[in-house]
Protein backbone atom coordinates (compact mmCIF):
# COMPACT_ATOMS: atom_id res chain seq x y z
CA UNK A 1 0.00 0.00 0.00
CA UNK A 2 2.86 2.32 0.78
CA UNK A 3 4.25 2.54 -2.73
CA UNK A 4 1.02 3.88 -4.30
CA UNK A 5 0.41 6.46 -1.58
CA UNK A 6 1.24 9.41 -3.82
CA UNK A 7 -1.07 8.16 -6.55
CA UNK A 8 -4.03 7.88 -4.14
CA UNK A 9 -3.47 11.44 -2.90
CA UNK A 10 -3.38 12.70 -6.48
CA UNK A 11 -6.67 10.96 -7.29
CA UNK A 12 -8.15 12.45 -4.14
CA UNK A 13 -7.13 15.91 -5.21
CA UNK A 14 -8.58 15.32 -8.67
CA UNK A 15 -11.89 14.24 -7.14
CA UNK A 16 -11.88 17.26 -4.83
CA UNK A 17 -11.44 19.57 -7.79
CA UNK A 18 -14.50 18.31 -9.73
CA UNK A 19 -17.19 19.84 -7.53
CA UNK A 20 -15.62 23.29 -7.17
CA UNK A 21 -14.86 23.33 -10.90
CA UNK A 22 -18.53 22.88 -11.72
CA UNK A 23 -19.53 25.25 -8.93
CA UNK A 24 -17.26 28.09 -10.02
CA UNK A 25 -18.52 27.63 -13.57
CA UNK A 26 -22.11 28.05 -12.40
CA UNK A 27 -21.26 31.03 -10.19
CA UNK A 28 -19.32 32.92 -12.85
CA UNK A 29 -21.75 32.05 -15.62
CA UNK A 30 -24.72 33.35 -13.68
CA UNK A 31 -22.79 36.44 -12.58
CA UNK A 32 -21.97 37.25 -16.21
CA UNK A 33 -25.61 36.76 -17.12
CA UNK A 34 -26.65 39.11 -14.32
CA UNK A 35 -24.11 41.72 -15.42
CA UNK A 36 -25.25 41.48 -19.03
CA UNK A 37 -28.90 41.82 -18.13
CA UNK A 38 -28.41 44.64 -15.67
CA UNK A 39 -25.14 46.49 -16.31
CA UNK A 40 -25.90 49.08 -13.62
CA UNK A 41 -25.76 46.32 -10.98
CA UNK A 42 -22.44 45.00 -12.27
CA UNK A 43 -20.49 46.11 -9.18
CA UNK A 44 -22.80 44.26 -6.82
CA UNK A 45 -22.79 41.17 -9.01
CA UNK A 46 -18.99 41.21 -9.16
CA UNK A 47 -18.59 41.41 -5.37
CA UNK A 48 -21.08 38.63 -4.84
CA UNK A 49 -19.37 36.59 -7.56
CA UNK A 50 -16.02 36.81 -5.79
CA UNK A 51 -17.69 35.78 -2.54
CA UNK A 52 -19.29 32.79 -4.24
CA UNK A 53 -16.02 31.81 -5.87
CA UNK A 54 -14.18 32.08 -2.55
CA UNK A 55 -16.67 29.84 -0.77
CA UNK A 56 -16.71 27.31 -3.59
CA UNK A 57 -13.01 27.08 -4.20
CA UNK A 58 -12.31 26.41 -0.52
CA UNK A 59 -13.23 22.76 -1.11
CA UNK A 60 -10.67 22.37 -3.88
CA UNK A 61 -8.03 24.07 -1.77
CA UNK A 62 -8.71 21.76 1.18
CA UNK A 63 -8.20 18.87 -1.23
CA UNK A 64 -4.95 20.46 -2.37
CA UNK A 65 -3.70 20.80 1.20
CA UNK A 66 -4.72 17.24 2.03
CA UNK A 67 -2.69 16.08 -0.98
CA UNK A 68 0.44 17.36 0.73
CA UNK A 69 -0.56 16.11 4.17
CA UNK A 70 -1.42 12.59 2.96
CA UNK B 1 18.43 32.03 -2.93
CA UNK B 2 20.72 30.09 -5.15
CA UNK B 3 18.82 28.38 -8.00
CA UNK B 4 17.43 26.48 -6.38
CA UNK B 5 16.78 24.29 -3.43
CA UNK B 6 14.74 22.06 -5.67
CA UNK B 7 17.75 21.40 -7.86
CA UNK B 8 19.96 20.05 -5.11
CA UNK B 9 19.21 16.46 -6.12
CA UNK B 10 18.93 17.16 -9.83
CA UNK B 11 21.41 15.98 -12.42
CA UNK B 12 20.08 17.01 -15.84
CA UNK B 13 22.71 15.00 -17.69
CA UNK B 14 21.31 11.69 -16.47
CA UNK B 15 17.72 12.27 -15.37
CA UNK B 16 15.12 14.09 -17.43
CA UNK B 17 12.87 14.73 -14.44
CA UNK B 18 13.98 17.05 -11.67
CA UNK B 19 11.91 17.26 -8.53
CA UNK B 20 12.50 18.51 -5.03
CA UNK B 21 13.09 15.70 -2.58
CA UNK B 22 10.66 17.32 -0.20
CA UNK B 23 8.40 20.24 -1.05
CA UNK B 24 8.40 21.47 2.53
CA UNK B 25 12.00 22.57 1.95
CA UNK B 26 10.69 25.34 -0.28
CA UNK B 27 8.83 26.93 2.61
CA UNK B 28 11.16 26.38 5.54
CA UNK B 29 14.00 28.53 6.68
CA UNK B 30 15.02 26.91 9.93
CA UNK B 31 18.45 28.40 10.33
CA UNK B 32 18.33 31.74 12.10
CA UNK B 33 20.12 34.56 10.36
CA UNK B 34 20.78 36.30 13.67
CA UNK B 35 19.37 36.27 17.18
CA UNK B 36 18.48 38.90 19.74
CA UNK B 37 18.31 37.19 23.11
CA UNK B 38 16.01 34.17 22.90
CA UNK B 39 14.41 35.40 19.66
CA UNK B 40 15.67 33.92 16.42
CA UNK B 41 15.33 35.99 13.28
CA UNK B 42 14.72 33.75 10.29
CA UNK B 43 13.94 34.93 6.80
CA UNK B 44 10.20 34.73 7.49
CA UNK B 45 10.44 36.93 10.59
CA UNK B 46 12.48 39.54 8.77
CA UNK B 47 10.01 39.58 5.89
CA UNK B 48 7.13 39.99 8.35
CA UNK B 49 8.77 43.07 9.80
CA UNK B 50 9.58 44.30 6.29
CA UNK B 51 5.90 43.97 5.30
CA UNK B 52 4.90 45.89 8.40
CA UNK B 53 7.34 48.73 7.70
CA UNK B 54 6.30 48.88 4.04
CA UNK B 55 2.63 49.27 5.02
CA UNK B 56 3.43 51.92 7.63
CA UNK B 57 5.71 53.73 5.20
CA UNK B 58 3.14 53.69 2.38
CA UNK B 59 0.45 55.17 4.59
CA UNK B 60 2.79 57.66 6.26
CA UNK B 61 4.31 59.07 3.10
CA UNK B 62 0.95 59.19 1.31
CA UNK B 63 -0.90 61.12 4.01
CA UNK B 64 1.97 62.93 5.77
CA UNK B 65 0.89 66.40 4.70
CA UNK B 66 -2.74 67.10 3.82
CA UNK B 67 -2.92 68.61 0.34
CA UNK B 68 -5.75 70.13 -1.65
CA UNK B 69 -4.41 68.52 -4.80
CA UNK B 70 -2.88 65.18 -3.84
CA UNK B 71 0.22 63.84 -5.53
CA UNK B 72 -0.13 60.86 -7.85
CA UNK B 73 1.09 58.50 -5.15
CA UNK B 74 -1.22 60.08 -2.59
CA UNK B 75 -4.19 59.79 -4.94
CA UNK B 76 -3.43 56.13 -5.59
CA UNK B 77 -3.23 55.34 -1.87
CA UNK B 78 -6.37 57.38 -1.28
CA UNK B 79 -8.32 55.36 -3.80
CA UNK B 80 -7.11 52.17 -2.10
CA UNK B 81 -8.18 53.43 1.32
CA UNK B 82 -11.54 54.64 -0.01
CA UNK B 83 -12.06 51.30 -1.73
CA UNK B 84 -11.63 49.38 1.52
CA UNK B 85 -13.65 51.90 3.54
CA UNK B 86 -16.57 52.46 1.18
CA UNK B 87 -16.81 49.30 -0.88
CA UNK B 88 -15.72 46.67 1.61
CA UNK B 89 -16.50 48.06 5.08
CA UNK B 90 -19.53 50.26 4.41
CA UNK B 91 -20.80 48.27 1.45
CA UNK B 92 -20.81 44.98 3.32
CA UNK B 93 -21.43 45.84 6.97
CA UNK B 94 -23.60 48.91 6.47
CA UNK B 95 -23.28 52.47 7.79
CA UNK B 96 -21.69 51.39 11.08
CA UNK B 97 -19.05 49.47 9.14
CA UNK B 98 -16.88 52.57 9.32
CA UNK B 99 -15.80 51.38 12.79
CA UNK B 100 -14.17 48.31 11.31
CA UNK B 101 -12.53 50.12 8.40
CA UNK B 102 -9.14 50.61 10.17
CA UNK B 103 -8.89 46.91 10.98
CA UNK B 104 -9.93 45.86 7.48
CA UNK B 105 -7.59 48.37 5.86
CA UNK B 106 -4.52 47.37 7.84
CA UNK B 107 -5.24 43.70 7.23
CA UNK B 108 -5.82 44.29 3.51
CA UNK B 109 -2.57 46.19 3.09
CA UNK B 110 -0.53 43.72 5.13
CA UNK B 111 -1.84 40.71 3.20
CA UNK B 112 -1.40 42.55 -0.07
CA UNK B 113 2.25 43.32 0.64
CA UNK B 114 2.88 39.85 2.04
CA UNK B 115 1.31 38.26 -1.05
CA UNK B 116 3.17 40.51 -3.44
CA UNK B 117 6.46 39.32 -1.95
CA UNK B 118 5.77 36.20 -4.02
CA UNK B 119 6.32 38.08 -7.27
CA UNK B 120 8.90 40.55 -5.98
CA UNK B 121 12.27 39.79 -7.55
CA UNK B 122 14.99 38.74 -5.07
CA UNK B 123 12.42 38.01 -2.36
CA UNK B 124 10.19 35.51 -4.19
CA UNK B 125 8.65 34.15 -1.04
CA UNK B 126 4.98 34.75 -0.18
CA UNK B 127 4.83 35.39 3.52
CA UNK B 128 1.31 34.02 3.69
CA UNK B 129 2.45 30.58 2.55
CA UNK B 130 3.54 29.90 6.12
CA UNK B 131 0.39 28.70 7.89
CA UNK B 132 1.19 30.69 11.04
CA UNK B 133 0.47 34.05 9.43
CA UNK B 134 -2.89 33.42 7.69
CA UNK B 135 -4.01 31.40 10.70
CA UNK B 136 -3.17 34.24 13.07
CA UNK B 137 -5.04 36.74 10.89
CA UNK B 138 -8.03 34.40 10.66
CA UNK B 139 -8.08 33.91 14.44
CA UNK B 140 -7.97 37.69 14.83
CA UNK B 141 -11.05 38.00 12.61
CA UNK B 142 -12.69 35.18 14.56
CA UNK B 143 -12.12 36.92 17.89
CA UNK B 144 -13.51 40.17 16.50
CA UNK B 145 -16.69 38.75 15.00
CA UNK B 146 -17.47 36.58 18.04
CA UNK B 147 -16.84 39.53 20.37
CA UNK B 148 -18.97 41.86 18.25
CA UNK B 149 -21.75 39.27 18.09
CA UNK B 150 -21.93 38.90 21.86
CA UNK B 151 -21.60 42.65 22.41
CA UNK B 152 -24.36 43.60 19.99
CA UNK B 153 -26.82 40.80 20.67
CA UNK B 154 -25.88 39.40 24.06
CA UNK B 155 -26.47 35.71 24.66
CA UNK B 156 -29.09 35.64 21.90
CA UNK B 157 -26.20 35.62 19.42
CA UNK B 158 -25.31 32.12 20.54
CA UNK B 159 -28.88 30.90 20.95
CA UNK B 160 -29.79 32.34 17.56
CA UNK B 161 -27.12 30.13 16.02
CA UNK B 162 -27.73 26.86 17.88
CA UNK B 163 -31.55 27.24 18.06
CA UNK B 164 -32.56 29.21 14.93
CA UNK B 165 -36.11 30.53 15.18
CA UNK B 166 -36.71 30.71 11.44
CA UNK B 167 -36.44 26.93 10.98
CA UNK B 168 -39.20 24.37 11.73
CA UNK B 169 -38.91 23.01 15.29
CA UNK B 170 -38.16 19.45 14.24
CA UNK B 171 -35.08 20.53 12.27
CA UNK B 172 -33.73 23.15 14.64
CA UNK B 173 -31.22 20.90 16.44
CA UNK B 174 -29.76 19.70 13.13
CA UNK B 175 -29.49 23.15 11.54
CA UNK B 176 -28.20 24.53 14.83
CA UNK B 177 -25.48 21.89 15.01
CA UNK B 178 -24.35 22.55 11.43
CA UNK B 179 -24.46 26.30 11.96
CA UNK B 180 -22.52 26.06 15.21
CA UNK B 181 -19.69 24.10 13.62
CA UNK B 182 -19.59 26.14 10.45
CA UNK B 183 -19.58 29.45 12.34
CA UNK B 184 -17.16 28.78 15.14
CA UNK B 185 -14.91 26.11 13.65
CA UNK B 186 -15.00 26.04 9.87
CA UNK B 187 -15.03 29.79 9.27
CA UNK B 188 -11.55 30.54 10.65
CA UNK B 189 -10.09 27.33 9.22
CA UNK B 190 -11.38 27.90 5.69
CA UNK B 191 -10.45 31.57 5.87
CA UNK B 192 -6.86 30.67 6.70
CA UNK B 193 -6.60 27.66 4.39
CA UNK B 194 -7.96 29.61 1.41
CA UNK B 195 -5.22 32.22 1.61
CA UNK B 196 -2.52 29.71 2.55
CA UNK B 197 -3.28 27.15 -0.16
CA UNK B 198 -3.57 29.74 -2.93
CA UNK B 199 -0.15 31.14 -2.15
CA UNK B 200 1.44 27.72 -1.63
CA UNK B 201 0.12 26.57 -5.00
CA UNK B 202 1.38 29.70 -6.69
CA UNK B 203 4.81 29.52 -5.08
CA UNK B 204 5.17 25.84 -5.97
CA UNK B 205 4.18 26.42 -9.58
CA UNK B 206 6.54 29.36 -9.97
CA UNK B 207 9.44 27.55 -8.34
CA UNK B 208 8.99 24.34 -10.28
CA UNK B 209 8.44 25.96 -13.70
CA UNK B 210 11.05 28.71 -13.50
CA UNK B 211 13.47 26.48 -11.59
CA UNK B 212 13.32 23.52 -13.94
CA UNK B 213 13.43 25.83 -16.94
CA UNK B 214 16.52 27.52 -15.61
CA UNK B 215 18.22 24.24 -14.69
CA UNK B 216 17.70 22.78 -18.15
CA UNK B 217 18.72 25.91 -20.02
CA UNK B 218 21.85 26.42 -17.97
CA UNK B 219 22.90 22.79 -18.50
CA UNK B 220 23.25 23.33 -22.26
CA UNK B 221 26.92 22.34 -22.17
CA UNK B 222 26.13 18.97 -20.61
CA UNK B 223 23.00 17.84 -22.42
CA UNK B 224 23.19 19.78 -25.68
CA UNK B 225 20.06 20.16 -27.78
CA UNK B 226 17.85 18.55 -25.14
CA UNK B 227 18.14 21.68 -23.04
CA UNK B 228 15.58 23.36 -25.32
CA UNK B 229 12.94 21.63 -23.21
CA UNK B 230 13.66 24.24 -20.55
CA UNK B 231 12.52 27.11 -22.75
CA UNK B 232 8.76 26.38 -22.80
CA UNK B 233 8.85 25.76 -19.06
CA UNK B 234 10.48 29.12 -18.49
CA UNK B 235 8.00 30.97 -20.75
CA UNK B 236 5.08 29.17 -19.12
CA UNK B 237 6.50 30.14 -15.73
CA UNK B 238 6.61 33.79 -16.75
CA UNK B 239 2.95 33.54 -17.78
CA UNK B 240 2.11 32.10 -14.36
CA UNK B 241 4.08 35.00 -12.87
CA UNK B 242 1.54 37.48 -14.25
CA UNK B 243 -1.31 35.24 -13.13
CA UNK B 244 0.10 35.15 -9.60
CA UNK B 245 0.11 38.95 -9.54
CA UNK B 246 -3.67 38.83 -10.01
CA UNK B 247 -4.06 36.04 -7.45
CA UNK B 248 -2.09 37.98 -4.83
CA UNK B 249 -4.32 41.04 -5.12
CA UNK B 250 -7.50 38.98 -5.39
CA UNK B 251 -6.73 36.87 -2.31
CA UNK B 252 -6.03 39.96 -0.20
CA UNK B 253 -9.37 41.36 -1.35
CA UNK B 254 -11.24 38.12 -0.69
CA UNK B 255 -9.75 37.75 2.80
CA UNK B 256 -10.80 41.30 3.67
CA UNK B 257 -14.23 40.90 2.09
CA UNK B 258 -14.93 37.65 3.94
CA UNK B 259 -13.81 39.19 7.23
CA UNK B 260 -16.28 42.00 6.61
CA UNK B 261 -19.03 39.51 5.75
CA UNK B 262 -18.38 37.52 8.93
CA UNK B 263 -18.49 40.70 11.01
CA UNK B 264 -21.71 41.68 9.23
CA UNK B 265 -23.40 38.38 10.13
CA UNK B 266 -22.52 39.05 13.76
CA UNK B 267 -23.79 42.62 13.71
CA UNK B 268 -27.06 41.74 11.98
CA UNK B 269 -27.57 38.01 12.66
CA UNK B 270 -31.12 37.99 11.28
CA UNK B 271 -29.95 38.31 7.68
Amino acid sequence: MEEIKGAIALIGYGLAAIGPGIGIGIVVGNAIQAMARQPEAAGLARTTMFLGIAFTEALALIGFVLFFIA
Amino acid sequence: MDPLILASECDPAKEIICAPTNVIELFQFDEALFSIGPMDFTRTVILTFLAMFIVIGLLYFAFRTPRVVPTKFGAAMESLVLFVRDDVAKGTIGPDGIKYAPYLLSMFLFILVANLFEVTPFINFPLTSRMAIPLFLAVLTWVIFVFVGFKKNGISYLTGIIWPKSVPVALRWLVGLIEFFSTFLLRPITLAVRLFANLVAGHLMLTLLLGSGWIFMSAIGDIGIRSIIGLPWFVFGLGIFVFELVVAVLQAYIFTLLSAVYIQTSVHPEH
